[in-house]
């Protein structure tokens, strides 16, 4: 049993059965479903295998095409690229908890507050999607640079000067959190939607404090949103491109500036796509968390 | 109930073609400009260029398109080898700031134009040096940009400005922190620092570095040296050695009175402090021993253009005087002609600045050398003896 409007509607038609006729032409759904799923092959699925296979079946001193693993061997042993990968796996994951931090309080205060206020708050929340990276990075350098408005404001404020986060791996944390929190709160606050209002006043009702309501009556209903939040964080944030290209210090940098470099002024493709494989390796860890909660939440 | 089905989704798909964009073709007269500059250069022509010329030539517009970089470029050059020999339409006749050794393989198919065979009245007006540089004839160079230091003249008088490497290096040390460059790979001005302290590193000997004679053996030889001078400086630098990701991003460090002393393109610089993006008090100065690399930018045209001959017009149009005059005087580069082309009274104000000859640095494998290395060596201020 569930409360889902979806779920509703799903139960309510089902007896009626075959109300637009689809018993007998099968084909039809098929048909519907098979233009996306061919551009997926097309577009994605052939790309990544014809990338892995490039990177696994190149030619060798002969000029022989073999099996050989030396790009990732490569990898894996250059002490650059491992910075590199390491600094965007510290990257993504502060990101993703600042995110969340910063999210669910925005997206629990949109949902439980009524009123004008939160109208702007959300408006507030939202504006960053429409605001490009490029533009953002340039404000970024303004606000937050060395000699920046932050600086000016503390030195009207007699207080002392700030080490700027710019061209350090915290510059593009801040970006990039700033740059992600409309989609996070978006897909939270959705989350939120599944939570009734009855269910809290019920627990309020025998004694339940901010905290245990939090606890035991919110967060178990929106685990969901939080995890496909995380997942798109993850995914969004470990391919940037623009904000750590700009903002973030020349070395270690991050897979996205690292990969074009790569490929557009070493002239090496093969060591660009090995560093995309492997990016992408990690990226369909959290696809498939992704995948896994969308399952379980239509099974439910 | 099917042939109903049948005609709605044929409609529907009428309707869609109907849709559908158009072709596009080349308009006759209407020359179809790219380029792969900076923004100041697309300014240059949008304001000064193409008005002169268009007034001068009834019938003739130009197209101004910014095609990104030279990978962009690329692409539409591709286009138009891909047309030659057939008669469809390249949409393309002339390009800014392009190689013509670019795509690999036009050359030898012939899709770019050779000036000296091309009847130009202003050629034989072109500085020899720039052929020094560059002696492929398919390449026509129009303007010349250097790097210069940029200051702030508040902080730094004039007459104390470095005006030799070992000078700049002892005023980087003497102030830590207010000299910033960007990375080499990520505009000329901090590409053209590294390559001047290359030069230093040996003996400031600019003919050590040809594209023909590049071994792997010889750039570790010759670049490591540079690594150790650019790691000595770097805890003299910004934030202890933070590199910016761009030209603009300097200069904007050094509008913002972060920094007190950048490498930047002249053009660039000159342009900044007109539009105020620089204040009034920013000071320009060349070094004296040998000066940073900087280049003569140059257009290609391909044969294959419906509006070819207007496009040799133009590039005939822009050695003009009158053209290579504000080239000096409205963009802050130098011309591509010899000094006995442009006016008297130009050459009076300028001849200090403009250095009689320009170190070039060669491209190709050197730059994927500097490059790579730089990232690895530079980059991570880490001391590799450590």
């Amino acid at each position: 049993m569930t409360d889902t409007p979806a779920g509703n509607i799903a139960q309510a038609t089902s007896p009626a059965g075959d109300i637009v006729g689809t018993r007998n032409r099968w084909y039809l759904g098929l048909l519907l479903v098979a233009a996306p799923v061919l551009l997926v092959c097309w577009l994605i699925i052939y790309p990544i295998i014809a990338a892995v296979v490039q990177t696994v079946w190149v030619p060798d001193a002969d000029g022989v095409n073999r099996l050989s693993l030396e790009s990732y061997r490569f990898f894996f042993s250059d002490g650059y690229s491992l910075a590199n990968l390491w600094i965007t796996l510290w990257t993504t994951l502060v990101c993703a908890i600042l995110l969340l931090l910063i999210c669910l309080p925005i997206a629990l205060y949109l949902r439980f507050s009524e009123g004008r206020l939160p109208a702007y708050v959300q408006a507030l929340a939202i504006f960053p999607m429409f605001v490009p990276s490029i533009i953002l990075s340039y404000a970024f350098i303004r606000v937050l640079g060395p000699n920046g408005m932050l600086d000016i404001l503390l030195n009207a404020a007699h207080l002392p000067k700030i080490r700027s986060p710019y061209l350090t791996p915290w510059g593009p944390v801040i970006g990039l959190v700033w740059d992600h929190i409309p989609l996070t709160v978006l897909i939270l606050l959705s989350g939120l939607g599944n939570v009734s209002n009855q269910s809290i006043e019920a627990a309020r009702d025998v004694g339940a404090g901010r905290l245990i309501v939090l606890w035991h009556i919110i967060l178990p209903r929106i685990g969901n949103s939080v995890l496909v939040a995380a997942s798109f964080a993850v995914l969004g944030i470990f391919s940037a491109f623009t904000i750590p290209y700009v903002l973030g210090p020349a070395a270690p940098e991050m897979m996205g500036p690292f990969m074009q470099r790569t490929f557009r002024e070493l002239y090496d493709p093969t060591s660009a796509i090995t560093q995309a494989v492997i990016s992408f390796g990690f990226c369909i860890v959290f696809g498939l968390f992704y995948v896994y909660s969308v399952a379980r939440n239509q099974r439910t | 109930m099917k042939r109903r089905a049948f005609m709605i989704t044929a409609a529907g798909a009428t309707a869609g073609m109907v849709l559908l964009p158009r072709m596009s073709f080349a308009v006759p007269g209407q020359i179809d400009w790219y380029t792969s500059s900076d923004q100041n250069i697309l300014d240059f022509w949008t304001n000064v260029v193409k008005p002169k010329f268009e007034a001068a030539n009834p019938g003739i517009t130009i197209n101004l398109v910014d095609g990104g970089d030279s990978a962009g470029l690329q692409a539409i050059a591709d286009r138009a080898i891909a047309a030659l020999g057939t008669s469809n339409d390249p949409q393309a006749d002339f390009f800014e700031g392009f190689d013509s050794r670019l795509p690999v393989g036009a050359l030898d198919k012939g899709l770019w134009v050779d000036f000296s065979k091309a009847n130009l009245s202003n050629y034989s007006k072109i500085n020899p040096l720039a052929f020094e540089i560059d002696p492929q004839r398919e390449n026509l160079p129009y303007r010349g940009s250097q790097v210069l230091l940029a200051y702030d003249t508040t902080k730094l008088p004039a007459a104390d400005a470095p005006k030799t490497w070992d000078d700049l290096v002892t005023w980087i040390k003497a102030n830590p922190g207010q000299f910033i460059y960007n990375r080499p790979n990520k505009g000329g001005s901090g590409g053209n620092f590294v390559r001047r302290a290359v030069y230093a590193a040996n003996g400031n000997d600019t003919k050590l570095f040809s594209i023909d004679t590049y071994t792997d053996e010889k750039a570790k030889e010759l670049l490591d040296p540079a690594w150790a001078i650019l790691n000595d400086l770097a805890p003299s630098l910004m934030d202890g050695g933070a590199y910016t990701s761009g030209n603009t991003q300097s200069i904007q460090l050094l509008g913002q009175g972060a920094v007190t002393m950048i490498p930047a393109w002249s053009d660039q610089a000159i342009q900044a402090i007109s539009q105020g993006a620089l204040p009034e008090t920013t000071g320009l100065v060349q070094l004296t021993d040998v000066g940073f690399p900087g280049n003569f930018s140059r257009i290609t045209v391909n044969s294959n253009g419906v509006n070819k001959d207007a496009a040799l017009k133009l590039a005939d149009f822009i050695l003009s005087e009158e053209v290579q005059g504000a080239v000096l005087t409205e963009l802050g580069g130098f011309p591509a002609v010899s000094w006995d082309h442009v006016p008297a009274d130009l050459y009076e104000k300028y001849k200090d600045v403009i250095p009689a000859s320009i170190p070039v640095f060669p491209g190709g494998p050197w730059e994927k050398a500097i490059n790579e290395n730089w990232y690895r060596a530079v980059a991570p201020n880490v001391d590799p003896a450590s």
